[in-house]
């Protein structure tokens, strides 16, 4: 959460600036609104935080006993294409599954995110969390999900 | 020269620091007039804890049990013993035994007063509970007679279809009741009980953990676990703020019959009524129908993790804390990205069985400053609670299975 802050407050700023540098805005525009609307992180930091920070947490060291930790861990620096199944299928019915073996909750699959949203979800986690693992493409996972049995 | 200056300053820190800490309590803040020790500084993650009349203490863990002893009577555990492979939460004495348990069954030693080890082998009180690993811990209760309350934890978060998955929809019933998200009732004097010779006692628990008797109404009662969730898996009805503040931790007399509202509804504490999960047909308004399942005594706090529960009847705390209950809060990690919270010793006061007052924060200070809202890094995380035979009340914690002893006066 902490990280975050700086970067909506650039986006606040940047709003700002560019509404100072262009046309009046519009009377009725609403003061604080468009700080609220506008999130300026990045896809798949934004992704992480809707989908996955409430379990593996901001700094990604999961929570004690209850969900693994992904910072560090084998699994976001490794087979992009691995992970990619890992997350769509719910880690937790992988047979591969080793990090998660002492961790009490099930992590659900994420087949329903388009492979643009996991995309960036998984270049999120494999630059943050991964010791700055290359970058995931859509058409990477397109690939891992074509190999998945239909839902 | 240089040598020697070094060693003193060594020296002179370690001895400010000794004295900081008992003046300080450990880091801990404390209402006026108590104070608190370290008994043991954690030989890894505890659970609860029990203290035998002659003060010696056993504390439960994943590591297994720990038995402690002060020899010299300085307040401080001086020795220690592993005891048993028994890896699991409760841990409670009940006339000559010391009652264990793990995720899959409760068990008893045989204990002679004044020693600490016990005196023969374990016994299976219940086993056969079905392996599971979300909300497994059997933590449980006896009460006077003997009668074992075991806590049956859901694994699951709402009975989903598909669990902890975003709009899948409710079991409707709920097939997980059959056998888990209640209490279950044994003899606890006897031996080689299969899970399934239990009688249901209660249901609709999501996981009752901390689990107690209370001797002065002599009646069960638990503060439980409510859901996770509701924004991630519904984020068209709640958002992030909602999930972290909506749903109760529900402080409840626990009935034989009764039926505490799992998965079907929770408490919302916004609108400080019963709702429909969103699950089963709620839209972040409806309300349960009126007197089905009861509301809680007290709606603590979403996420604030309820792990303990003590009602107190000793000797040295001011009166207005007799018969009143304390409950122990772990801490939450699914308020975030909104702050954590939790992490602290609550006292409720009561009055015949009736919280009898607002409740207050009695222990706080455990979690330090959680770099990055992490529950990771919580410096420590209050688990257990008991009362000692002097009165004094013992908190477990379950980050280094530190133990304190927090007494009011000298």
């Amino acid at each position: 959460m902490s990280r975050t802050r700086p970067l909506t407050l650039l986006g606040v700023v940047a709003v700002v600036g560019c509404a100072l540098a262009g046309e009046t805005p519009p009377a009725s525009a609403p003061q604080e609104k468009p700080a609220a609307a506008v999130d300026s992180r990045p896809p798949g930091q934004r992704l992480y935080a809707r989908h996955c920070l409430s379990c593996h947490q901001a700094d990604g060291y999961g929570v004690p006993n209850m969900q693994p930790a992904i910072a560090g861990g084998t699994w976001v620096k490794g087979d992009p294409k691995a992970l990619a199944l890992f997350v769509m299928t719910g880690g937790f019915d992988s047979a591969q599954r080793k990090e998660g073996a002492t961790s009490h909750n099930v992590m659900p699959p994420f087949r329903q995110l388009s492979d643009e949203d996991l995309a960036g979800i998984l270049s999120y986690i494999r630059e943050k969390f991964g010791g700055g693992a290359s970058a995931v493409t859509p058409a990477l996972v397109s690939e891992a999900r074509a190999t998945l049995p239909p839902s | 020269m240089r040598a020697t200056c070094f060693a003193k300053v060594v020296s002179l820190a370690f001895a400010v620091s000794a004295t900081a800490m008992a003046a300080d309590n450990d880091g801990l803040t404390l209402p006026p007039g108590f104070t608190a020790t370290v008994v043991q500084e954690g030989q890894g993650g505890g659970r609860h804890l029990a203290v035998a009349a002659n003060g010696d203490i056993y504390l439960a863990g994943r590591n297994g049990l720990v038995a402690m002893r002060d020899k010299n009577g300085d307040g401080r555990a001086d020795e220690t013993m592993k005891l048993g492979d028994v890896q699991g939460t409760e841990v409670r004495l009940y006339k000559n035994w010391l009652y264990v348990s793990d995720n899959v069954g409760v068990y008893r030693y045989p204990l002679k007063k004044g020693e600490l080890a016990p005196t023969g082998p374990r016994q299976v009180v219940v086993a056969g509970f079905p392996m599971e690993r979300q909300h497994a811990d059997k933590t449980f209760a006896l009460d006077p007679k003997g009668t074992l309350y075991v806590n049956v934890g859901a694994p699951s978060n709402s009975c989903q279809e598909k669990d902890r998955q975003e709009g899948s929809q409710g079991l409707n019933p709920c097939p997980i009741l059959e056998k888990y998200g209640g209490v279950w009732v044994f003899d606890g004097n006897k031996t080689d009980q299969k899970a399934t010779d239990g009688r249901r006692f209660a249901t609709g628990m999501r996981n009752a953990v901390a689990i107690e008797w209370n001797p002065a109404q002599d009646a069960l009662y638990s503060v439980i676990h409510g859901r996770d969730s509701i924004d991630t898996l519904f984020p068209a009805l709640y958002n992030a703020e909602d999930n972290a503040t909506r749903q109760a931790e529900e402080f409840h007399q626990i009935t034989d019959g009764g039926n505490y509202g799992w998965p079907y509804t929770f408490f919302d504490t916004k609108l400080g009524k019963r709702v429909v999960a969103p699950e089963y047909g709620g839209d972040g308004k409806k309300l349960s129908d009126a007197g089905k399942y009861p509301d809680p005594l007290v709606a603590f706090p979403a996420h604030w993790a309820p792990n303990d529960l003590e009602f107190y009847q000793g000797k040295n705390f001011p009166a207005k804390y007799q018969d009143g209950a304390l409950i122990a809060f772990h801490g939450s990690w699914n308020r975030a990205p909104e702050p954590q919270a939790g992490y602290k010793v609550v006292f409720q006061p009561m009055k015949d069985g009736k919280p009898s007052g607002a409740y207050e924060v009695f222990a706080d200070g455990f979690a330090g400053d959680m770099k990055d809202n992490s529950p990771n890094n919580a410096k420590y995380r209050p688990v257990g609670l008991a009362v000692g035979p002097d009165g004094s009340l013992y908190v477990a914690d379950s980050q280094k299975g530190r133990v304190w002893r927090i007494r009011y006066g000298k």
